[in-house]
């Protein structure tokens, strides 16, 4: 059974219609990626499979249960999902350890001595425990977006949500958090990330999805999409994307 | 000695006892401004939108009329109505809604300046919209706000001699039962002046270690090149 099954899901903005009917799934250990243009409605996607964004229609069946019914509570959802933001979003008064034993605390409860200990763990495994006592202000992005990705882990989620995760890095920088995404794909953690980057989606994903003006146009292994799919749209973005770089 | 020294020496247990109830006054009415403002505050951020629109025309009205009608109002304006409140009761309760009003525009203006992918982090964590004011917007908020807040204390201070015209007895209100007594307004007034000023001068330095201790990181002031 899927983790995540996306049923015809639409959202509109003040009328605009974002997403046009995006069907997915997502299985447990599974790690895709969601690729295409700028406003396509990949980031859009993935804030209403979270409900930071309330669908206008469509189903969301998140371990069996519809999301989007009314009476869903939506912070014990959220507990579920850890999710990784393109700038970051670090508690900026907070250290790096209390970025991640905040939600320990005070969600799930967790003395702060445990809490503590689960911090050094999940920074152990990036590299990033000599950094635990630093405020976001004083660490490169690199270290932000690793920090942000431990905060997100320490949770335990069912899943984790990555939203552009390198695009704000520099190319050092993203080869770093690629590096430490790519070992949570190795872990079999469940991911699902938004990105423009090839590279990362290469080294992150069992299969990328390609979302064009609102649909899913397109799914399959990184190779075959870039190189060899039938659909022009698809190879014209990798072009596109691999021109920049 | 000069006369006018022996006069403040012999009225030195009244004079006293109007600094007593001046930083008594001042200090009820940062404490509770600061309760108050962040009330306002968590009020004007409140989902409902009615409630919001009400907090921010309350803290509109009373920034917007001076604090001396709101005085007057309660200490001479509600009697008639059967409602009487002693001097300090009416000094407390006007000059906290006053307060708090400035203290919230103060915290909202910070809380503009916050970067808001935290809220939305906080949000996607699962944390109740409370859990973020308490845990992420406030210490932010407060934190950006010291020197504005500090310098409402000060204002506070001065502020307190406005409290003489509903009678009640402060230092300014000791000051000028001198002056009217002894004649020598110019020496009163500018000794009155001297003493706010060494007050206030010590909120100030107050304030700056406080500052500086409060600092966001990556916000702290840099020194001298």
């Amino acid at each position: 059974m899927a983790l995540i099954d996306v049923q015809d899901l639409i959202k509109r903005f003040d009328g605009k219609e974002v997403l046009k009917g995006v069907t997915m799934s997502l299985s447990e250990g599974q790690s895709k990626v969601v690729m295409g243009a700028s406003g396509c409605g990949k980031s859009t996607l993935l804030k209403c499979l979270n409900l930071l964004v309330s669908p206008t229609s469509g189903r969301i069946i998140f371990k069996g249960e519809d999301i989007t019914r009314p009476d869903m509570d939506i912070h014990r959802l959220r507990q579920d999902i850890g999710f990784v933001f393109q700038h970051f979003a670090l508690y900026t008064h907070l250290t790096v350890e209390e970025n991640i034993t905040l939600g320990l605390r005070k969600i799930k409860k967790m003395k702060t001595a445990a809490a503590r200990e689960k911090a050094a763990f999940e920074l152990e495994r990036v590299g990033m425990i000599e950094h635990r006592n630093k405020y976001p202000a004083h660490l490169s992005g690199g270290q932000k977006q690793r920090a942000a990705i431990v905060r997100a882990l320490a949770m335990d989620p069912a899943v984790l949500f990555l939203d552009e995760p390198t695009s704000a890095l520099d190319p050092q920088m993203s080869r770093e958090v690629v590096t430490v995404i790519n070992k949570l794909y190795l872990d079999n953690i469940t991911m699902l990330c938004v990105t423009h980057d090839p590279f990362l989606a290469k080294y992150i994903s069992d299969s990328i999805v390609f979302m064009h003006e609102g649909v899913v146009v397109a799914e399959d292994v990184a190779e075959r999409l870039f190189y060899e799919h039938e659909d022009p749209r698809v190879r014209q973005f990798y072009l596109s994307v691999i021109d920049h770089r | 000695m000069d006369a006018f020294v022996q006069d403040l020496i012999h009225y030195s247990p009244q004079i006293l006892a109007g600094l007593k109830n001046t930083l008594l006054l001042m200090a009820i009415m940062s404490v509770t401004g600061i309760a108050g403002g962040i009330g306002l505050f968590y009020l004007s951020l409140a989902q409902n939108r009615f409630l919001r629109r009400g907090t921010e025309r309350f803290i509109s009205f009373f920034i917007g009329t001076p604090l001396l009608v709101h005085l007057f109002l309660m200490y001479y304006g509600l009697p008639p109505l059967g409602i009487r409140l002693s001097a300090f009761a009416v000094a407390v309760i006007g000059f906290t809604i006053n307060v708090s009003a400035y203290n919230a525009r103060y915290l909202m203006t910070a809380y503009n300046g916050l970067d808001k992918t935290q809220i939305e982090a906080a949000r996607a964590q699962g944390f109740r919209f409370f859990q973020i004011f308490r845990l992420i917007i406030l210490p932010q908020a407060l934190r950006l706000s010291v020197p504005s807040l500090t310098n409402q204390v000060i204002q506070n201070l001065k502020d307190t001699s406005v409290a003489f015209l509903i009678q009640y007895p402060d230092f300014f209100a000791q000051m000028q039962e001198i002056a009217s007594t002894n004649f020598q307004f110019f020496k009163t007034y500018v000794a009155a002046g001297l003493v706010y000023l060494a007050l206030v001068s010590v909120i100030v330095a107050a304030a700056r270690r406080l500052e500086r201790k409060v600092a966001l990181p990556g916000l702290e002031t840099l020194g001298r090149a």
